[in-house]
């Protein structure tokens, strides 16, 4: 009798063990156990918008994880990111925050670019130079604004073989025009990028005017620019030989002239734009926009791709509703 | 009020629209065993669970060695239940204990001994109900007498002062009821307490009782002595005796 | 005709009332009586070691499977979003947060809830309950409340036991039999779990534990007409248990999640 009694107390110790530890290891593992919130130091960073960072957000420095957001409070009306970093992990003072997201599903998380000063932020400093990054949500909704628009306009032109066709190309016309509104849009939410281009390219039209940059590119400059100038010059010519009004036989010899001035000219704009093809010189900086259009528009097709996919994805997205249901 | 154990004083009580209990009156002698006879499904379990505490009654009254229990909260109830020992129908043994720890339990519960007094008592009731041997066993395996003779044991063991038994020979062979009725007789004779056993057989109970109450339609009809009953001339007496009688054969009879 | 059907109309919100007053009259009376003296400690021992440890298996193998089953299920869905990597925390969200905690309460229901319930509606209708009460003992004190305690001591122990092994059957079939990545699986655990989630759910399994010992106690303690009654009280303690489980459980995640 004693034996059985001490058995069933046996038993229910080992299961109650058994509990305790799984309870212990999961705690364990989860980490959450505080032991982060203790150590490191903290550093400030204010954003406009924390929208999708959680306290416990990773910080990362290129991809390693060097600590994490330990509070998010509003500071006037800007974000106030109370960052928490691992001691030991030496942070320049000159270092950049950016907020960046991982995967299309995937967290939030804070880059830091490091600087090259040799001073360190210590705890209570703030990272002032913040990257912001365009929201991929907003781009989305503006793409996808954009996109409709212009599905809109294709569908106008469409019909405009019927008898409406002045209302449909003026109807046409006005969505071209809220398209362009909208790329405007979107030009202006990226606007800090375009502003940094243009300031590119002013530098560098800059070292153009200043006769600065490299050799090879002087000397096209410079064959570029009296070739130009050759062209200019015979088409003043023509234009006043016209004006003089001579126009009889012999000026058919001129005719000549101009004919071989013109080959000229045309020889040199070909190789000029054979330059801008090759992406050479300055002015194939121009040519850049070029692939960037493309690119865009891959891009673009890209995005209808996904978006295609997401409709595909409806059934899963209604497991995940059951699961948020379910939970 | 001295000689009476239990008094009980125009009790009744329904269930639902049924009178099960109609008017009782009955006085229950102490160190006697007196015994209630009535038919099967007749109120006489209602009777005994009422003398205990098991049931209130709708009116009536219930006295049980000078105190009123109808009327008690559960903890003045449960003092006076203490000096009840009670023998179910089918024992009641519990399933989850062997014999020895069965017949300890309510000493266990109630008194602060050693284990070994526990043990000296307990055995010496085994030994008076003749079941020694089975301590160990768990009630599962053990017979229908056995299982009535430890019931006796259990409730015995704690002195009570007035012992219940509800229907000790139904569902048991006509000689193991013998034995038990004997048993019961021969412990009475021996701790001189009060008795007081439910039965619808007649003849088996004229063997042990010293009082015999015949109850019908919720009511006493007759109370007396065994020889009392048997000379009676009451209609429903005459017919549970006359229906264990076998035409021409007197046997079981006397005792 | 029309009043029967009436009547049995009105019955049925009158008979639903006074079983729910009659169990929590019961859980007050075993709440009431558990910080009472005596301590039935070797009861409440018992009874621990019946409803924990001869419920291991079961809650293994449920817990086990279930992770599995997660997982299999999760990834099939995630493989669509290239988002494999998060099996891994559905499984163990799903697992702390809800699966763990109800399909542990379901199984103990079953298998500890009905026979509480055939054991005592067997010691009512053998009159071992009257016994008890004839022997001045409460025979709630004796036979519930050891029940009750041990089911709310024990239903956490075997959820976190049952929690574990769903994440490690999920790690099992996710990265051992369909290649998912293993640092993210198991990153994906780590950042996405959190400590209420966990205890939520145990607190969760504490409840679901009160409840289905109670509702099985208080169906086999008033258990009526003999042997075809007991198995009546069990088969509707197991329904009545799982089904308030099942409802509680979704209170309980509005309040606490």
């Amino acid at each position: 009798m004693d034996r059985k009694k001490i058995s069933s107390e046996v038993w229910v110790g080992v299961v109650v063990l058994i509990g305790i530890l799984s309870l212990f290891y999961m705690s364990m593992r989860i980490g959450k156990f505080g032991t982060l919130h203790r150590q490191g130091y903290e550093i400030k960073v204010t954003l406009d918008n924390a929208n999708g960072l959680d306290p416990r957000s990773p910080i990362q420095i290129a991809g390693v994880e060097v600590g994490k957001v330990s509070a998010i409070k509003l500071d006037g009306y800007k974000a106030l990111i109370l960052l928490r970093v691992k001691d030991g992990v030496k942070i320049p003072v000159d270092s950049k925050a950016a907020v960046k997201t991982q995967g299309v599903l995937g967290d939030k998380y804070i880059e830091i670019i490091p600087g090259v000063g040799q001073t360190y932020l210590a705890g209570g400093d703030r990272i002032n130079d913040i990257i912001t990054v365009p929201d991929f949500g907003e781009i989305f909704t503006q793409v996808n604004v954009a996109a409709k628009n212009f599905g809109d306009t294709m569908s106008e032109f469409k019909g405009i073989i019927g008898e409406q066709e002045k209302i449909s190309i003026k109807k046409s016309i006005d969505n071209i025009q809220v398209v362009s509104g909208d790329f405007k849009n979107l030009v202006s939410a990226n606007k800090n990028n375009i502003t940094r281009i243009v300031t590119n390219m002013e530098a560098i039209s800059k070292d153009i005017e200043a006769g600065k940059g490299t050799i090879g590119k002087l000397v096209k400059d410079d064959t570029l620019y009296n070739d130009a100038k050759d062209v200019v010059a015979s088409l003043k010519n023509i234009s006043g030989d016209i004006e003089q009004g001579k126009g009889t036989l012999g000026k058919l010899a001129k005719d000549e002239t101009l004919y071989d001035e013109a080959k000229d000219a045309i020889g040199n704009i070909k190789e000029l734009t054979d330059g801008m093809k090759k992406g050479e010189g300055t002015l194939g900086k121009l040519a850049k926009d070029d692939s960037l259009y493309k690119e865009t528009e891959k891009a673009m097709k890209k995005i209808q791709k996904g978006a295609e996919g997401l409709q595909e994805m409806t059934p899963i997205t209604i497991l995940g509703t059951i699961f948020g249901t379910f939970f | 009020m001295e000689e009476r154990a239990i008094h009980i004083v125009d009790l009744h009580k329904s269930f639902r629209d049924q009178k099960v209990l109609d008017g009782i009156n009955l006085e229950v002698e102490k160190e006697k065993i007196t015994v209630i006879i009535g038919k099967s499904g007749g109120g006489k379990s209602v009777l005994l669970k009422h003398m205990i505490g098991l049931l209130k009654p709708d009116s009536g009254e219930i006295w049980v060695n000078g105190t009123e229990i109808t009327k008690l909260n559960d903890k003045k109830l449960n003092e006076v239940r203490k000096t009840f020992g009670m023998l179910f129908q089918e024992a009641a043994l519990f399933d989850s204990m062997n014999v020895y720890e069965n017949v300890s339990f309510p000493l266990r519960e109630h008194r602060s001994m050693s284990e070994k007094e526990i043990e000296r008592i307990v055995e010496e009731r085994l030994k008076q109900v003749g079941l020694l041997a089975f301590k160990e066993k768990m009630p599962s395996e053990l017979s229908g007498g056995m299982k009535k003779r430890v019931g006796l044991a259990r409730a015995l063991v704690c002195d009570p002062d007035i012992i219940l038994f509800d229907e000790p020979t139904s569902a048991l062979d006509p000689v193991i009821s013998l034995t038990i009725l004997d048993l019961i007789k021969e412990t009475q004779s021996y701790i001189k307490k009060t008795y007081v056993v439910i039965s619808h057989d007649i003849l088996g109970m004229f063997r042990i009782a010293d009082k015999v109450a015949m109850l019908s339609d919720g009511k006493i009809i007759e109370y007396g002595t065994p020889q009392e009953i048997r000379r009676s001339k009451h209609e429903i007496t005459q017919e549970f005796l006359q229906a264990t009688q076998i035409p021409g054969f007197t046997g079981g009879s006397h005792g | 005709m029309f009043r029967k059907i009436l009547r049995s109309i009105f019955q049925l919100p009158l008979t639903f009332l006074q079983e729910l007053g009659n169990i929590s009259r019961m859980f007050l009376q075993v709440t009431y009586l558990s910080f009472r003296r005596p301590f039935k400690l070797d009861y409440i021992f018992k009874q621990m070691e019946f409803i924990g440890v001869r419920s291991m298996l079961v809650v293994v193998i449920t817990g086990t499977f279930t992770g599995m089953v997660l997982a299999l299920q999760s990834s099939y869905g995630f493989r669509k979003f290239g988002a494999e990597g998060l099996v891994g925390a559905i499984v163990a969200l799903s697992m702390t947060r809800e699966l763990g905690p109800v399909l542990t309460s379901l199984m103990v229901t079953g298998r500890a809830g009905s026979s509480m319930a055939a054991e005592l509606g067997t010691m009512r209708v053998t009159e071992q309950i009257d016994a008890l009460t004839v022997m001045a003992l409460n025979p709630v004190k004796y036979l519930i409340v050891p029940r009750v305690v041990a089911s709310f001591l024990m239903l956490p122990v075997l959820t976190i036991i049952s929690d574990l092994l769903g994440i490690v059957g999920g790690y099992i079939i996710g990265v051992k039999l369909l290649g998912i990545n293993e640092g993210a699986f198991i990153n994906k655990i780590e950042k996405t779990l959190d400590l209420p989630d966990i205890y939520n759910g145990l607190v969760k399994a504490a409840v679901f534990g009160i409840i289905l010992s109670v509702i099985s106690c208080y169906k086999g303690y008033y258990t009526r007409g003999g042997a075809e009654g007991v198995g009546r009280a069990t088969t509707e303690a197991v329904v009545l248990s799982s089904v308030t489980i099942l409802i509680s459980d979704y209170v309980l995640t509005s309040i606490m999640f």
